[in-house]
């Protein structure tokens, strides 16, 4: 019952704000909308390709053709489900991450029982009963629904509502061993905002753990699966856009080589425009590098037992470092994260993170109103607000990550911090 | 077709720097120079309004190079900003050297090759070293050779080894020797009289290292170069004081000056400029008491009448069009200035 | 003597040329007091050249103009360079309307396969010849217009005219002394001789408006139009204001600094027309007295021109008007059509174009819009509205191609009929883009300059009209020119908004900031991933005073 409210009053509050007077405001926030992600672009193109006009020509559009075609039928035929369509959109994403942590918690628990044997005496009372883990899943259901980054997401009508309902669907595909809907469904998520091809890693170790059986099998089918599904989604939108393969470079082109500077809360769009001309290449490809492939096989190395972790920390970081990242990108993993809460008495930086968010999230605007609207504020402003942002979310996933392993150790070697009998400290090494 | 035909008796003027015997026009004091031709590079580096003054003083000079005889089309001006036709030139199309509007420098046949957004400090390297962009009109280039006297004139707001281009960029005073030393290694000049007027101004000559360059400077390290005075019916400094002095001395030369360059070097005595004008002159081989003023700043050039007949047989004959193509007469016709067919078309459906 | 001996070379010689080489040079003065307040003055220089010969052996055509003409095949070529705004709602229409800054649109030869090379060497060439930043002008900023414009000389039957056409406008592009210099040398008196000894730099750049033009097109020999010359035009355009003067009666002394030292000898015909339409509602006397008055029936309208032809003597001549008495209130009738063009929106984030179309005709009036917005001001197409209508019936035919940036202008073409005594407002918003640090100018917060719109109308009515009918030459041809329609193309006032801008001395700050937030994430996540927790013992603590002893310590050795 109370879960049902919790779905009927956040869809409420989506639909509520979507008819506000402010809604265009909200669908216009440099921290909300991107040029990759606004409503009003969308409905550009679409507008752009009811008049026979490639939207690829320009500069306005850069969803990619699928998103175009769906959009434009939906426009023609019932625009006025629009608010409705978004809102069920996001309530379904907060179902699918609802039954993703619910698998999540069965692997969880099963993970656990196979371990004990290697859990210290000790630290047996840490480890985490029925009780304990079932809450885990109805918190990643509350924050996905109530977090104001999520909401305003969902009020702006962007197209992230759509790409965090197919990440999650391919978490969920993941989690409960459904192979194709998993790498049909992050195939389409990249196809949309490339990034989430990261995903495949920890899907692809997900799969292989829930399938049992041969895992080298498992990884070569998932694999292949997704690389002939994203195949096949580039050669339809190339189909849709009458064999004509220049979207490329209005969507992933776009995404790679970030020409539009328009302020947002990343990390590129000031650096890129105080950049020296003939540096740019080598600064985009070391930033796209960063984002995009730099992390991913240390990490997997390290967290493949734990393909989870993996996949929360890759979404997060690659929020954090892609050229147009914007508020529901930040929503959804932070809605992930709760499925970790065993490990929040682990984390240091608990206070200075959440106060971080809360002053940037706060400053963020002011400082935008300031520096564009009153002109008494200049760009550095806002870039600072971003570079805190960014500075803040990055000590959350590290924390994390801290967090884990000083729990692994813990549970390991007990939580004594003593070497024969003298105080101790744990270090890196 | 008389152009095959062979010319027997020519009376030829020929500009030529080599096999120069006797001439009447160049002072028996001074030495000979090996130019053939005077070009001359005129830079006002700076913008906005109240720099009115670095245009007057690129103006004065180019008042009067032209007076002594160095053609428009080999003179290269470029001013950052339009302050002739500004609107807050109270007296459109004038630029005046003097409160009292004694000399309008701007002139009424004023050329400007580059202006604006033009002067850039990728442009000005660009026509010194000559690697202009192929479409490149003419006057926009610096077509100088191995005998070319060229005169370099910049002014605008400098500091110690660097000088402003437009207040948003600048050049340091190695890059600067660096596009002369490509200049020379290009054989594109033959002399160089390099003057600038900014503050700190002698540190724009220090790194030079290119040979035949005569150097001169407003101002040594260290020193401001000031201006000469305000006129406040436009409410800013007109000129600068050494530009002042230097236009006043070259009203008073004429093309067929005795002066000398070491004449021109102490034209502004530190009583007057207040800040001390500097001079490198260990680059160049002449004495500057031996160069006649007009080597830099005028387009005097010996020239040798000859009466031997010169035998052109050898010209080449022009290839004779394919004449009588067989031509269509073409059916041409005045459109309407209308889209009519779209208009008439939607009356109809 | 000395000059009636001239006069006889001087007409020997153009009679030799004349019958040699067919070649025609005619100057004229055409002004237009503009009630209350203003003067118009116009003065186009033509010379017609014989394009079957060729135009090199031409002695009246500029030789540089002709050459570029034949070196880059282009077929027409309309150049202006124009400072200040022609307010059409107050002083009616100009001959030619011209944008303000610098203007240059040309038609190539169908031969010319690669027209957009063509036009990038054209604009450098014609940059050196004019003095005048046209290199400027590049891909991102130039626009091929599909309805807006259409040739003026004659064509070959049957020819794609649009695809051979390119036109680009420098809005910021000033215009002084410099480039008037030039454009005195390309004709055949220069500022010697003629009327052109009149265009004292001082003097028209201490108006409210001024224009110089260049406009070459090939023209009709005969009426079948099998043979065609070249006409080349040089236009001057003028508006006075009696404030400047500090007097309502006007002379040519007090206009240009100096009387009229009689016509270029080397012109067929050097005429002056006053409008004296004017004279019934502000009487003033012409001195001196005109040679004949023509009055001209046109499109519903009465024009009465005073006509002076000067001749070649050397005799100085100066034209004036003095009012007989004190100007009453004018009641000033709008002309057919006028509009209005304005930015809307505040802060630097969205904005608006709006452009508001106003028919004071009884009849409904066809006009072609064109919005040619940069590619730093991106349009969208879906936010057009016609009177607040997405859909409006009013629009017959639209032509949109989206920019891209750093690379093509946004491009809106709108053909509309504004129905009879109605203002039809034309709105479309746009996003301000936010531009990287270097492509800045170094006036970055003087703002940024959005060209005119064109308007092509087809006017029902020659109430106010000016120009002249298609295949005349001279103003001669106006006289009772009545056709169905009279086509003008009118640029609106330009705009100008205010980029958002970087802090322009920060790069390195920037640069290093963000790449030690990079590093921020690098350095513990490398640590996770290659290192291992292991329990360290802690020394004994050490005391504050310890440490500081320590470090002293240290120091010392």
């Amino acid at each position: 019952m109370g879960v049902i409210l919790k779905y009927v009053v956040a869809g409420l509050v989506r639909y509520y704000l979507i008819h506000l007077d402010y809604w265009q405001t909200i669908a216009n926030r440099v921290e909300i909308a991107t040029p990759l992600n606004s409503w009003k672009r969308l409905m550009e193109g679409v507008y752009l390709y009811e008049h026979n006009i490639n939207p690829y020509e320009g500069d306005s559009f850069h969803e990619s053709p699928i998103m175009l075609l769906t959009f434009y039928y939906i426009m023609k035929k019932v625009p006025f489900i629009l608010p409705i369509l978004f809102t069920l959109l996001d309530l379904l994403t907060a179902y699918l991450l609802y039954k993703t942590s619910q698998a999540f918690i069965r692997i969880f628990k099963e993970s656990q029982k196979n371990n004990i044997s290697e859990v210290a005496e000790e630290s047996k009372s840490m480890l985490l009963n029925d009780d304990q883990l079932k809450g885990a899943a109805e918190y990643v259901l509350s924050v996905y629904l109530f977090n104001p980054y999520s909401v305003l997401n969902c009020a702006g009508m962007t197209t992230t509502v759509v790409q965090n309902l197919l990440v999650a669907t391919a978490l969920w595909g993941a989690s409960s061993g459904q192979r194709i809907v998993a790498c049909v469904f992050i195939a389409l998520a990249t196809h949309q905002a490339l990034y989430p091809v990261l995903l495949i890693v920890p899907i692809a170790i997900l799969l292989a753990d829930v399938n049992k059986g041969c895992t080298k099998c498992s990884y070569i089918r998932t694999l292949l699966v997704f690389v002939l599904s994203w195949g096949f989604l580039i050669y339809l939108s190339a189909y849709i856009m009458d064999g004509s393969y220049n979207y490329v470079y209005n969507t992933y082109g776009f995404i790679l080589t970030v020409p539009d500077l328009k302020p947002n809360i990343g990390l590129f769009w000031y650096f890129f425009t105080e950049m020296f001309e003939h540096f740019r290449l080598l600064f985009v490809c070391a930033f796209q590098i960063n984002a995009l492939a730099l992390y991913i096989v240390p990490l997997t190395l390290r967290f493949k037992r734990e393909p989870v972790l993996l996949a929360t920390v890759l979404i997060a970081l690659s929020t954090i470092f892609r050229s147009y990242p914007c508020v529901g990108d930040v929503g959804f993993y932070l809605a992930l994260l709760p499925m970790w809460k065993h490990l929040f008495s682990f984390m240091q930086q608990k206070f200075i993170v959440g106060c971080t968010f809360i002053i940037t999230s706060a400053l963020g605007p002011t400082v935008w109103h300031l520096w564009i609207y009153s002109g008494s504020a200049n760009a550095n402003f806002f870039f600072g607000v971003t570079l805190s942002f960014a500075t803040a979310q990055i000590f959350l996933i590290t924390d994390l990550l801290f967090a884990y392993i000083k729990r692994e150790f813990t549970l390991k070697h007990g939580s004594s911090r003593q070497v024969d009998g003298k105080p101790a400290k744990l270090v890196l090494r | 077709m008389y152009l095959n035909n062979v010319i027997s008796s020519v009376l030829l003027l020929i500009a030529t720097s080599f096999s120069i015997t006797s001439c009447a026009e160049i002072p028996e004091q001074f030495l000979k120079s090996n130019h053939s031709n005077n070009w001359a590079v005129l830079v006002d580096t700076s913008r906005f309004w109240f720099n009115y003054r670095h245009v007057a003083n690129v103006l004065s000079i180019y008042r009067s190079v032209k007076r002594l005889g160095i053609p428009d089309s080999q003179i290269i001006l470029m001013i950052s900003d339009d302050m002739a036709c500004n609107p807050r030139n109270p007296r459109p199309a004038t630029i005046f050297n003097n409160a009292h509007e004694q000399i309008n420098v701007y002139g009424d046949d004023v050329e400007v090759d580059y202006r604006g957004y033009e002067v850039s400090v990728e442009n000005f390297v660009r026509l010194l070293t000559g690697r202009v962009p192929p479409d490149t009109p003419r006057s926009k280039r610096l077509l100088t050779d191995e005998g070319s006297n060229i005169l370099i004139y910049l002014t605008g707001h400098g500091g110690d080894g660097f000088l402003k281009f437009q207040d948003s960029e600048e050049i340091t005073s190695q890059e600067l020797a660096d596009a002369l030393e490509q200049m020379w290694q290009k054989r594109r000049y033959n002399e160089i009289f390099f003057i600038i007027d900014t503050c700190q101004a002698s540190s724009m000559y220090e790194k030079f290292y290119s040979p035949n360059i005569l150097a001169t400077a407003s101002s040594l390290v260290g020193e401001d170069s000031l201006s000469h005075h305000v006129d406040s019916a436009i409410g800013v400094y007109i000129i600068d004081r050494y530009t002042y002095y230097v236009l006043e001395f070259l009203e008073n030369v004429h093309p067929n000056s005795k002066r000398s360059m070491s004449e021109f070097l102490a034209v502004c005595p530190k009583s007057a400029c207040l800040s001390t004008v500097g001079v490198r002159r260990d680059l160049f081989k002449r004495n500057p008491d031996k160069v006649p003023i007009t080597d830099f700043f005028g387009s005097v050039r010996p020239v040798i009448i000859t009466t031997d007949p010169i035998n052109i047989l050898d010209a080449p004959k022009r290839k004779k069009k394919p004449e009588n193509k067989t031509k269509v007469p073409e059916k041409r016709e005045y459109l309407p200035q209308f889209p009519m067919h779209l208009v008439q078309n939607t009356r109809t459906g | 003597m000395e000059s009636i001996r001239k006069l006889i070379y001087y007409s020997i010689l153009i009679t030799i040329f004349q019958y040699v080489y067919c070649d025609d040079f005619k100057e004229e003065i055409f002004l237009k007091p503009l009630p209350p307040t203003h003067l118009y003055g116009y003065f186009q220089f033509v010379t017609l050249v014989d394009s079957e010969t060729s135009s090199f052996h031409s002695h009246l055509a500029p030789r540089s103009l002709t050459e570029v003409i034949s070196r880059f095949q282009v077929e027409e070529l309309h150049l202006t360079l124009t400072e200040g705004q022609w307010r059409h709602h107050q002083w009616g229409y100009p001959v030619l309307d011209a944008a303000p800054g610098a203007e240059l649109y040309a038609w190539f030869s169908p031969d010319v396969a690669d027209v957009d090379t063509q036009w990038k060497k054209l604009t450098s060439t014609l940059s050196g010849l004019f003095c005048a930043s046209l290199n400027f002008i590049d891909n991102f900023n130039t626009v091929t217009p599909q309805m807006a414009l259409w040739p003026m000389g004659a064509v070959k039957s049957g020819q794609n005219v649009t695809s051979q056409l390119r036109y680009a406008s420098l809005p910021r592009e000033i215009v002084c002394t410099e480039n008037l210099t030039p454009w005195k040398k390309l004709l055949p008196c220069e500022s010697s001789r003629g009327f052109s000894s009149l265009l004292n730099s001082r003097m028209i750049h201490n108006t409210n408006y001024h224009s110089i033009g260049v406009h070459v097109r090939k023209i009709c020999k005969s009426n079948d139009c099998s043979e065609t010359q070249l006409e080349i035009k040089q236009t001057v355009a003028l508006v006075y204001d009696y404030d400047i003067i500090n007097s309502n009666d006007w002379s040519f002394r007090k206009l240009f600094g100096q009387g009229l030292p009689g016509a270029c000898p080397l012109s067929s015909e050097s005429k002056i027309y006053i409008d004296i339409t004017s004279n019934d509602t502000h009487a003033y006397t012409l001195t001196p007295p005109p040679d004949n008055i023509i009055v001209s029936q046109r499109g519903g309208s009465d024009t009465r021109l005073a006509v002076y032809n000067i001749k070649a003597d050397g005799q100085m001549i100066n034209i004036g008007a003095k009012h007989n008495s004190k100007p009453d209130l004018p009641v000033s009738i709008p002309p057919p059509l006028h509009f209005n063009r304005y930015i809307l929106g505040y802060g630097k984030e969205f904005g608006g174009i709006v452009t508001e179309l106003t028919n004071n005709c009884w009849t409904s009036i066809n006009v072609v819009v064109l919005e040619n917005a940069p590619w730093w001001l991106p349009l969208q197409l879906s936010s057009l509205r016609v009177n607040g209508q997405a859909e409006s019936s009013l629009v017959l035919s639209q032509y949109y191609s989206p920019g891209r940036s750093r690379q093509k202008p946004y491009h809106l073409e709108l053909l509309i009929k504004l129905p009879p005594r109605s203002t039809t407002t034309v709105t479309i918003d746009f996003e301000f883009v936010f531009l990287k640090w270097q492509e800045y100018p170094p006036d970055a917060n003087h703002g940024f300059y959005v060209g005119s719109a064109l308007i092509s109308a087809n006017l029902p009515t020659a109430r106010n009209y000016t120009s002249l009918p298609i295949a005349g030459t001279t103003f001669d041809s106006v006289v009772n020119a009545s056709k169905q329609w009279y086509p003008i193309v009118f640029r609106t006032n330009g705009a100008m908004v205010s980029l958002p801008t970087p802090d322009f001395s920060m790069p390195y700050n920037v640069i290093c900031l963000a790449c030690t937030v990079v590093a921020l994430a690098f350095g513990p996540l490398h640590n996770i991933c290659t290192k291992e927790l292991v329990l360290k013992p802690l020394g004994t603590p050490v005391s504050l005073t310890q440490k500081l002893f320590n470090l002293f310590k240290k120091k010392r050795d």
